[in-house]
């Protein structure tokens, strides 16, 4: 199974979706999802995730471009003729068969007789076994899930579609099963493609992460590569949170660029800049809240050379368990949001305090100045 | 896991020239679905109503034959000489509509919240009865308002009857033949028709509703009024269409409980068209008794606001 | 005050069984009946109790086959309708198509309308198209009219059908027919079940229309209407107890059978 073969690659060449009363769902996309990969398409809702996925699937027809399975075309095919099978948002099971018929659907469809065998093989596999003969209304949310899996994996299909398949479990719940299709996919192997708006979702499950925002990739990469090294301000605002200064570009000396934010200076990895940098023009600064160390005013001698700094005044704090979190009013930034782990907690940072943010240089991004700084922010909640 | 990892069974092959039209086929296909069926409606239920229209203004007479005579004299003339029986039949089913929802609400209530394990017993002893044709059940009726029979000798000891004779819904010592009885039956045939939209509307609130209510100070007369009531409008709007539309062009009723001082304009129509045969004066009054209703319904839908309903 | 209190907080419970006896009052009385006895050709008053009319139900003329009649037409009546209600129904919730207004009011007005001015407006269709009155001319009224019924009933199941179950069988490799006959059918099974069993019941029941619309053709409501004025025989009643207990019970059986079903498969 694991010989180099890209039957199981999906490409997509100039895919579009534009809607009869005009909407554009989904801008002209290129976009190769390697054979074998567990792939996310992420982002808020709207952003035209589901309507590529339905796409692949054959459940909605492009407007331009089309869909390759390996070297195969299959965009003109529909959807009961791809080698392609969906784990549909709240599962779609068939309320009218049991758990054994709706498994077996799609062979019986093929035209394969015996298929006790395999459907009992499959619901071991999803550890439902016991189930075989009850109704879909029956089982719990998650035994529905695994069911609507089982139903579609058991046709061996080149590419396994999942469209918000958690979305309906609660917290606890849609854990386990983050970790059990991980299993199933490393398991059987196939090319799983999975549509979702949670980001620690996407980031736990998946090798490739693609953001989409508006009916465009914003960016694709491996989870850290997005988390650490975002392109825009939409990425760096939706996945995790993002402090953003606006600053100046002062000079460059080296691969680093000097920049001045309010009344002092930054130091930013010219690798880690995605804008154009050109002396006196604006760049977006940003840094991850956990990167960032919080020192008392009154320690700020001890704080070593070389870190970039800023200052300002703790504004509100909230005790999370395994961190603190504080949000910070500086003169750069109104919001900055800063989180320490509870190891030595210093008990004089209380709402009020004086404090010195500093980071190290290299956990600093740079993005171009001419987005809106706020994009992607509180999109998650609006999505769930 | 071995089936997993087999290679998969080869699918359905695919030759690129076989693109399905599912597009062009789909066009057509509403249109195809709709035709029998509209069609029966067109030929059978709009023509018709055309073809009354044209009778009712037809003058002539059954050996010489009937022509268009745009004679719209006949609405006047039947107007003028059965408007006491429209009148009547106003009357008559907007009483049995509000008998109805009195009687009806608080059936459906118990149904919907209070009835526990019995519900479904109680759904059936509601909907049984149609299984017995309502003929034979109005009919029934008969017996139990007979002149000798205990309800009427009830209403006599407990003086009932001397209210109702006051107000002229009753004469003498019978309920039989009067409209009393009339409007007993109409509100026996069609309590269901105002029990089932009702229970549907009442079933769909949120019991958490009421203890929201509760917890916001609301007594339970209160709660009535102001949550309760106002949600089960829906069903409060088309339980009385369909007990006010049927039963003002109801002739059964009026026929086998009254008499010749209970006829309604469905009585009217009946005799006209089947024992008379003065097809234009029967067409014109069915005409203006479709139009009464037509616009009386309207209005109502568009005061209650629940246009939806349609 | 303890009575009262209880008398306050069951008022409901106590208004809505009134009402169910009202309900079912008539029947209770048409049950009775059916054993009776009576004196002159009316069976409206209690003489002696007898099963004569149970042993012999279709003693009387013409009443059996009045009831097979009417039979017939609500079958027919119900295979019609339900079959072109349901198209219907699947065109106004699957397609978007011109007209829809129109077609939605066509519908309603239907059943916005007195029976009366229906079997009118027929009847004068019919005579001025020359049509034999009977049997056919019955049968096509009551298509007419329970057709809005089927479509009501229909349309509402096929609505509240995710529209994902049919895009997972397609999904699974069955083509368009396959998709119809394997879920979208079965699905909306319940919805057109219960619109025939309404226009079965409604045909069974009309009188008004049939009235107009019967020629010399005699359905069982015409016979009994008919009887009110020349004479009511027991069978009547026989009758009508009868297809009240044969509905209950068929209610009651199927229950029990899926209470069985739920119980044995939990």
């Amino acid at each position: 199974m694991n010989t180099k073969d890209n039957s199981g690659d999906v490409r997509l060449s100039g895919i579009s979706k534009t809607y009869d009363n005009g909407f554009t769902a989904v801008q002209p996309l290129d976009l190769t999802v390697p054979q074998g990969s567990f792939f996310a398409l992420l982002g808020a809702s709207g952003c035209g995730k589901t309507t590529t996925l339905r796409m692949i699937a054959g459940l909605e027809e492009p407007s331009s471009g089309t869909v390759f399975l390996g070297d195969q075309e299959v965009g003109h095919l529909p959807p009961y003729k791809r080698p392609v099978n969906t784990v549909f948002q709240s599962y779609a099971l068939f309320p009218h068969l049991d758990i054994f018929e709706n498994v077996a659907f799609g062979l019986r469809r093929r035209g394969i007789k015996s298929v006790k065998q395999q459907v009992v093989d499959m619901l071991d596999l999803v550890q439902l076994g016991e189930q075989a003969r009850k109704k879909p209304h029956q089982l719990s949310g998650g035994q529905q899930q695994r069911v609507a899996v089982a139903r579609a994996l058991i046709n061996h299909p080149k590419v396994l579609l999942l469209d918000e398949p958690l979305g309906a479990l609660d917290l606890k719940l849609r854990r386990q099963m983050q970790l059990e299709l991980k299993r199933i996919q490393t398991e059987v192997g196939i090319t799983f493609i999975h549509v979702t708006h949670d980001q620690e979702e996407a980031m736990t499950m998946a090798d490739t992460v693609a953001v989409m925002n508006a009916g465009r990739v914003e960016q694709l990469g491996s989870p850290a590569d997005l988390y650490e090294n975002p392109n825009t301000t939409f990425v760096a605002n939706f996945l995790g949170t993002s402090n953003l200064i606006e600053a100046e570009v002062d000079s460059k000396s080296g691969d680093e660029i000097i920049l001045k934010a309010g009344g002092g200076k930054l130091v930013l990895p010219e690798a880690r800049c995605s804008a154009p940098t050109t002396t006196g023009g604006k760049v977006l600064v940003g840094v991850r809240p956990e990167k960032i160390t919080l020192t008392h005013a009154d320690d700020a001698g001890e704080i070593p050379a070389g870190r970039n700094r800023i200052t300002g005044k703790i504004a509100d704090s909230s005790f999370i368990g395994v961190s603190t979190q504080y949000v910070i009013d500086s003169p750069v930034c109104p919001e900055f949001e800063v989180y320490a782990q509870n190891i030595d907690r210093d008990s004089r940072l209380r709402p009020g305090a004086d404090v010195v943010l500093h980071w190290n240089p290299a956990h600093t991004f740079g993005l171009d100045a001419a987005q809106d700084i706020d994009a992607g922010v509180d999109l998650e909640e609006e999505a769930a | 896991m071995s089936t997993l990892t087999e290679a998969p069974p080869p699918l359905a092959p695919n030759a690129p020239e076989e693109k399905p039209p599912r597009k062009k086929r789909g066009r057509w296909t509403p249109y195809w679905l709709l035709l029998p069926g509209i069609l029966w409606l067109i030929v059978f239920f709009a023509l018709p109503m055309i073809y009354q229209g044209s009778t009712s203004i037809q003058t002539g007479s059954l050996e010489d034959g009937y022509k268009v005579t745009w004679h719209f004299a006949t609405y006047w003339d039947a107007l003028s000489e059965y408007w006491p029986q429209f009148l009547r039949s106003v009357f008559y089913a907007a009483a049995a509509t509000i008998l109805c929802l009195l009687l009806g609400y608080p059936l459906a209530y118990l149904i919907a919240f209070r009835a526990g394990r019995w519900r479904n017993l109680i759904m059936i002893l509601v909907i049984a009865p149609f299984f017995t044709s309502f003929l034979i059940r109005t009919l029934a009726w008969k017996t139990i308002l007979a002149d000798s029979g205990p309800v009427v000798g009830a209403l006599n000891t407990l003086h009932v009857l001397d209210v109702t004779n006051w107000l002229g819904w009753t004469s003498g010592d019978r309920v039989l033949a009067t409209p009393l009885a009339v409007v007993c039956g109409l509100t026996y045939n069609f309590l269901p028709f105002m029990v089932l939209p009702l229970y549907t509307s009442l079933e769909r609130i949120d019991g958490r509703l009421h203890e929201a209510a509760g917890d916001l100070y609301a007594k339970p007369f209160t709660t009535f009024r102001k949550v309760t009531f106002p949600l089960s409008m829906p069903g409060v709007v088309s339980g009385t269409l369909l007990t006010f539309i049927p039963a003002a062009g109801d002739y059964v009723n009026a026929e086998l409980l009254g008499s010749t001082d209970t006829r309604m304009i469905g009585n009217v129509i009946q005799t006209q068209f089947l024992r008379i045969l003065d097809y234009p004066t029967a067409a014109a009054l069915s005409f203006i008794l479709m139009a009464a209703i037509l616009a009386m319904v309207t209005i109502y839908i568009r005061k209650s606001g629940t246009e939806d309903l349609v | 005050m303890a009575v009262v209190r209880w008398f306050k907080r069951h008022l409901v419970v106590i208004a809505g069984m009134i009402t169910l006896g009202y309900l079912l009052l008539p029947n209770v009385i048409v049950t009775v009946f059916s054993f009776n006895k009576p004196k002159g050709r009316f069976n409206y008053e209690w003489q002696q109790f007898s099963l004569d009319a149970w042993k012999q139900p279709c003693g009387v003329a013409d009443m059996c086959g009045s009831l097979s009649i009417s039979l017939q037409i609500a079958v027919w009546a119900t295979i019609g309708a339900t079959l072109l209600g349901t198209m219907i129904a699947f065109a106004l919730v699957r397609y978007r198509f011109r007209a829809r207004g129109a077609i939605n009011s066509l519908i309603f007005l239907p059943m916005a309308m007195p029976e009366v001015v229906m079997a009118a407006s027929l009847l004068t269709l019919f005579l001025n198209m020359g049509a034999q009155l009977g049997f056919y001319t019955i049968l096509i009224a009551h298509i007419m009219f329970c057709l809005s019924f089927v479509v009501t009933a229909v349309k509402a199941r096929v609505m509240s059908m995710d529209p994902r179950l049919e895009e997972a069988a397609r999904d699974l490799y069955a083509g368009p027919v396959q998709t119809f006959v394997r879920v979208t059918l079965p699905i909306a099974a319940p919805g057109i079940a219960a619109g025939a069993l309404l226009s079965f019941a409604l045909s069974f029941d009309d009188f008004i229309i049939t009235n107009f619309n019967a020629g010399s053709t005699v359905t069982f409501p015409m016979f009994v209407w008919g009887s009110a004025q020349r004479g009511t025989p027991v069978q009547i009643n026989v009758i009508g107890t009868a297809m009240f207990l044969v509905a209950v019970l068929l209610v009651l059986f199927s229950m029990a059978i899926t209470n069985r079903r739920n119980k044995v498969k939990a």
